[in-house]
């Protein structure tokens, strides 16, 4: 079951927003990576607990996935998955590494690109949006896992339990590539609370005075249903 | 250069639609074309030559033309007649390759002044790229070395030109479509054409100059508001897309939804610059959209819209529904597609190429339950403007329930398929497998396809048997009831359980238990070999005759003692007799001993025709003559109470039958008459002559129809009631008490007329008196030689030096044999076996006549008979048979010039027979 029903629409329409601008300016460095157009269509948001986003991206993908992880820490913390289909990873790898490879050097570089294509999209979204929040965040270096969506979100993440999964359906597409992928937010409730207050700073800021005669009915209940 | 420079003229009326082409498409970007302080001309490349269709009046402020006579002439007009060829060249090449061009002319004004005229001439293109005008700005670089000031003029101009252009561009890109804006993020100011102003209701003159950037905002809906702020925010951020669906709030209150797409642009260091879009009107389209929703949803249609070399394709929730996915506006195309089961079509097809409309139905297995549904997909590939790609927009839909229905009555029909190929293998099965004979016969009983059965028990093959006759191969006895039962078959009559026997190749006969199925003017057919039944039957009747001879021991033993004492009585007598040398007795006595030894060898007789072991020996008879004869029999036979009457009928047919038979038949009904009479009674014996015609045959089983010569013995006894007539033919089956008759009577007669071809018919009613009927087949031919046997006559005796052989191993019989024909006057050789009958034979000795006995030690009596007739083709023979060479002895045995006597035999017989063979040759 979905819980994100517990964002306000403005909310969601936010952070959908910060989300936006952070992976266009991951677009906009993978564009100048790969050198062809990445045309970009606006992503929808999903919370979810991980035990849903691990169902949920199963659904959507019947194969092994790759996925290109960071954590991050500051004013919201949690881990970030860049997440491709396998097939789809290679697609990347050649896109961000030029057709002129032959297979077997791709797959020997495959690793190596990904990480890098990871960190310049989960990097810039994430600086992007801590940015337009007005804060800072640490993150690491990232690291190359493999596996099923259990693996990902529910094995990986026990210290999570309780946490929630924010989930990207971002649909980023390289064109005559079908490359498509998904990135994920693993938090923890706090790190979930804190950042929808600084989405609600956010809001505040864009929308001034007018925000509080049309959003101040979804607010009472949020940070209940944060914790749902 | 004249021809050149003379103006064309090309219809009014195309420039006019042109002019009004044009300012439709630019809109308000031609009015401020037109205000434009830049001396400006549009021409039109699809009226012949190019013409100018429109300048402003700047242009005719430099060159000294009015509008009016600028229009409608190809703008070389104004060229001096030394200006330079190579350079209009260039500019016509521009113009043909549809690229921009600078170019410096010198040309002329009005008023004959020339002046150095520096165009820039750039294409104009519609949505699909055509060009469909020609914008020139010109100036007057005559004073070309002042130039500081008019390079920088030239420089703003081509920027504003620029600019213009790409306004225009942009507009006529969405020709149509709503207003335009462009937001200059560094400035915060926010130009907007006229349709944008006339939607936020702005002054359109002002909208175009600029107003602050956060007008943007001013006439959306409060509730949207908002929404739209943070959307705006991402972008001034440095989001890329913008694409938003709002409502606007006219000065008067009204409502209009609107979809506002744009992009930002950035500078070098992507910083965002400028954010400039365009505003459509969707009002309409939301009603619409919003009627299409609920219809979709009432009708389960799920939409799409996939761009080609995408990774997702836009969903609406219907569509996740039906494919059992989460409800999402984005779906990857896999996701979508891997749900559709191998080999059928994809929902989304990626392949590059594709265009038109396109259809498809194919199953998935629901993401969510797995369930199987069908699903019919409909779309269509359009141009997409953003992308220039191609943009495939459809629908899908359940259509299960018609599939299924379809898929059932699919599915019933090869259920019925394999349901009929299943009999047809299960019918092959038996076809081939059965030890039944099975055939498919013709309308003329010929078969047309039989089973391997036929070859497994009978040893022929397949094509021996197809095309024959059903009956080729039947036992000749069985060849008339067969006849019979094919006839009803091929009529349409089921026929069932019938016996006959098939020769098998081998030569044995089978016994085969028949049924017929008629079907149409075929038939078909299914034999079950019955020998072994039959075989087990034979023997479980004879050891049931057996069983019942034990029985009857003490009823023969009887009859036998009588016979017996009367014969040993009698001989006693002559003995004494003779001893004391009183002869005149002697012949009584002697009769008597005759008379009993006669009743001795009439009751083995009828023990041996009872078993068929005995030969017929069919001759012409006169039953009149014959039943005549008997009478003195009958009347000793019979006690004094009875009454005998024979009534002979005049002009009786003559019969065919075994004489000795009938009289036996005869004496056997007479018996029975007498014992049904213990009181005493009347026994009438008649003869008549009977026509069964065929109506009356056909009611009678067995019957054939024709001329019978009937024998009737009527009593006026007990009578039987219809339960016992009914079991009257049975062996053995008797009414009298054990140790008093043998049973054997009736079903004696009833086998020596069947034997005969004829048949027996009882007539009887309790307390009246019973008559059988015997039926024997009239004879057409002349009656045989007939002597009553009445002792050894002189006929029967020799012609000089006739010769007979005589095999014979029992030496006593051989010794009487020997002794009648010495009596008779015939030269008798003699042989004691086979082999010395056949030395005998192979001499050159006269013979005329070969008697000998049929079950001789080492070589038979046929087989001797067999050789003797290969040496001496014309050999007579006449065969001296007892109970044990039954098995010799059939139909058939008998060849022309062979006769055959039964032992016991009365000399006197022998000698009639041996006399009437070596007459008759
Ligand atoms: C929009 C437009 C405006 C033009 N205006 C002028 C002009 O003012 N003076 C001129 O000498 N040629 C002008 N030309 C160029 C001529 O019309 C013509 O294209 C050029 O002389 C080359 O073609 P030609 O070799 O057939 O003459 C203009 C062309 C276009 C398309």
């Amino acid at each position: 079951m979905s819980v994100d029903i517990a964002l306000s629409e403005l909310e969601r329409d936010a952070l959908t927003e910060l989300v936006n601008i952070g992976v266009s300016r991951a677009a906009s460095s993978l564009r100048k990576m790969i050198g062809e157009e990445v045309i970009l269509s606006v992503p929808a948001i999903e919370i979810l607990s991980p035990k849903d986003a691990s169902r949920l991206i199963e659904e959507r993908e019947a194969g092994q996935l790759v996925a290109v992880r960071q954590q991050f820490e500051g004013a919201f913390a949690g881990r970030a998955l860049l997440i491709f289909p396998e097939e789809t990873s290679l697609d990347l790898v050649r896109a961000v590494v030029g057709n002129q490879l032959s297979p077997d050097e791709v797959a020997e570089m495959e690793q190596e690109a990904l990480a890098e294509t990871g960190n310049v999209i989960l990097n810039g979204c994430l600086a992007t949006m801590a940015n337009m929040l007005k804060r800072s965040l640490d993150i690491s270096l990232p690291e190359v896992i493999r596996g099923d969506g259990p693996l990902l979100f529910e094995l990986l993440h026990q210290r999570a339990e309780g946490g929630l999964v924010l989930f990207l359906y971002i649909n980023f597409s390289v064109r005559n590539r079908d490359i498509r992928g998904y990135i994920a937010m693993l938090m923890d409730l706090p790190s979930l609370a804190a950042l929808q207050q600084l989405i609600a700073d956010f809001i505040e800021r864009v929308v001034g005075k007018e925000v509080e005669s049309v959003s101040s009915k979804g607010t009472d209940s949020q940070n209940a249903s944060w914790q749902a | 250069m004249t021809v050149r420079n003379s103006p064309q003229q090309p219809h009014r009326r195309a420039i006019e639609s042109a002019v009004d082409e044009l300012r439709r498409q630019a809109g308000p970007i031609f009015t401020a074309l037109e205000q434009s302080g830049l001396p400006l001309a549009i021409t039109d490349p699809r009226l012949p030559d190019n013409p100018v269709v429109f300048v402003n009046d700047a242009f005719s402020e430099i060159t000294g033309y009015p509008a009016e006579e600028a229009i409608g002439r190809n703008g070389r007009f104004m060229q001096a007649p030394e200006s330079d060829p190579a350079t209009t060249a260039r500019i016509r090449a521009a113009i043909e390759a549809g690229r921009e061009i600078s170019a410096e002319v010198l040309n002329v004004r009005k008023d004959g002044t020339p002046y150095w005229n520096r165009m820039f001439i750039a294409p104009i293109r519609d949505a699909s790229g055509n060009i469909i005008f020609f914008l020139s700005t010109h100036f007057d670089v005559t004073q070309v070395h002042e130039a500081e000031r008019i390079h920088r003029d030239l420089q703003t101009g081509q920027k504003k030109l620029d600019e213009t252009n790409e306004r225009l561009r942009f507009t006529l890109a969405v020709a149509g479509a709503g207003g335009s804006w462009e937001w200059d993020i560094v400035n915060q100011c926010l130009n907007a054409d006229a349709r944008f102003s006339a939607l936020y209701g702005l002054d359109p003159i002002e909208a175009a100059r600029g107003v602050p950037a956060d007008v943007f905002f001013s006439a959306i809906h409060p509730e949207d508001r908002p929404r739209i702020r943070i959307a705006v925010a991402g972008i001034l951020g440095g989001a890329e897309i913008f694409s938003k669906e709002y409502r606007l709030v006219a000065p008067d209150g009204s409502l209009r939804w609107v979809h506002a797409r744009g992009r930002c642009h950035f500078d070098e260091n992507d910083q965002p610059l400028r954010f400039t879009g365009v505003l459509v009107d969707i009002t309409e389209q939301k009603h619409v959209e919003e009627r299409l929703r609920i219809a979709q949803t009432a009708g389960g249609i799920g939409t799409f819209e996939y761009v080609q070399g995408f990774g997702t394709v836009s969903v609406s929730d219907e569509f996740c529904r039906l494919l059992g996915l989460h409800l999402t506006n984005a779906l990857p195309v896999r996701t979508i597609n891997a749900l559709v089961m191998p080999g059928d079509p994809p929902v989304i097809e990626q392949s590059p190429g594709l265009e038109g409309t396109s259809y498809a139905e194919f199953r998935i297995a629901r993401s969510d339950n797995g369930e199987h549904r069908w699903l019919a997909r409909r779309g269509e590939y359009v141009q997409d403007v953003e992308t220039a790609g191609i943009r495939f927009i459809g629908v899908v839909y359940d259509i299960t329930t018609a599939k299924q229905s379809e898929e059932r009555l699919r599915e019933l029909n090869e259920k019925l398929e394999s349901r009929v190929e299943e009999r047809t293998r299960e019918r092959d099965r038996l076809w081939s497998l059965s030890s039944d004979l099975f055939s498919v016969c013709d309308g003329h009983g010929h078969h047309t396809a039989i089973n391997p059965a036929w070859t497994e028990l009978l040893g022929y093959r397949e094509d021996e048997v197809v095309g024959t006759r059903f009956d080729a191969w039947v036992h000749p006895e069985d060849e008339a009831s067969t006849h019979e039962h094919l006839k009803a078959v091929l009529r349409g009559d089921a026929v069932g359980d019938f016996d006959m026997r098939l020769r098998a190749k081998d030569g044995a006969y089978r016994w085969i238990n028949w049924t017929f199925a008629p079907a149409g003017d075929m038939f078909y057919s299914v034999g079950r070999d019955v020998t072994q039944r039959k075989q087990l039957e034979d023997q479980l009747r004879q050891s049931q005759k057996m069983e019942a001879i034990g029985q009857l021991t003490g009823g023969i033993a009887h009859d036998f003692n009588n016979l017996l004492t009367g014969i040993v009585g009698s001989l006693d007598l002559m003995q004494t007799r003779i001893s004391q040398g009183r002869t005149e007795n002697v012949e009584r006595y002697a009769k008597a001993a005759m008379t009993s030894a006669n009743r001795a060898a009439a009751l083995t007789h009828r023990l041996l025709a009872f078993a068929r072991r005995q030969p017929l020996d069919p001759r012409s008879v006169d039953a009149n003559r014959l039943v005549t004869s008997m009478e003195d029999l009958l009347r000793r036979t019979i006690s004094e109470s009875i009454q005998l009457e024979l009534v002979p009928s005049d002009n009786l047919w003559l019969t065919l039958c075994d004489p000795n038979q009938l009289e036996s038949a005869i004496l056997n009904l007479a018996i029975n008459a007498r014992d049904a009479m213990p009181d005493g009674g009347k026994l009438t014996i008649e003869t008549s002559n009977f026509h069964l015609d065929a109506a009356s045959a056909s009611t009678q089983q067995d019957v054939a129809p024709g001329h019978y010569v009937a024998i009737s013995v009527s009593d006026t006894g007990t009578g039987m009631p219809a339960d016992i007539v009914a079991q009257a033919f049975d062996p053995f089956f008797t009414t009298k008490p054990l140790g008093e008759g043998t049973g054997l009577g009736l079903s004696m007669v009833y086998g020596f007329a069947k034997q005969s071809e004829g048949h027996v018919r009882i007539y009887s009613e309790v307390g009246k008196g019973t008559t059988v009927n015997v039926y024997l087949p009239r004879y057409h031919g002349e009656l045989d030689d007939q002597d009553v046997p009445s002792g050894l006559r002189q006929a029967h005796r020799a012609e000089a030096g006739e010769t007979v052989l005589v095999v014979e191993d029992e030496p006593v019989v051989r010794g009487l044999i020997l002794e009648v024909l010495g009596d008779l006057g015939y030269r008798a050789l003699e042989a004691d076996d086979g082999p010395s009958g056949l030395s005998v034979l192979e001499s050159k000795q006269r013979i005329d006549l070969l008697v000998t006995d049929v079950g001789l030690p080492g070589l038979n009596g046929r087989q001797l008979a067999d050789h003797a007739r290969l040496l001496r083709p014309n050999l007579r023979v006449l065969f001296i048979t007892g109970y044990a060479e039954k098995a010799a002895i059939s139909s058939g045995f008998l060849e022309a010039g062979m006769e055959m006597i039964t032992k016991p035999f009365a000399v006197d017989d022998l000698a009639s027979r041996i006399r009437h063979i070596i007459e008759r040759s």
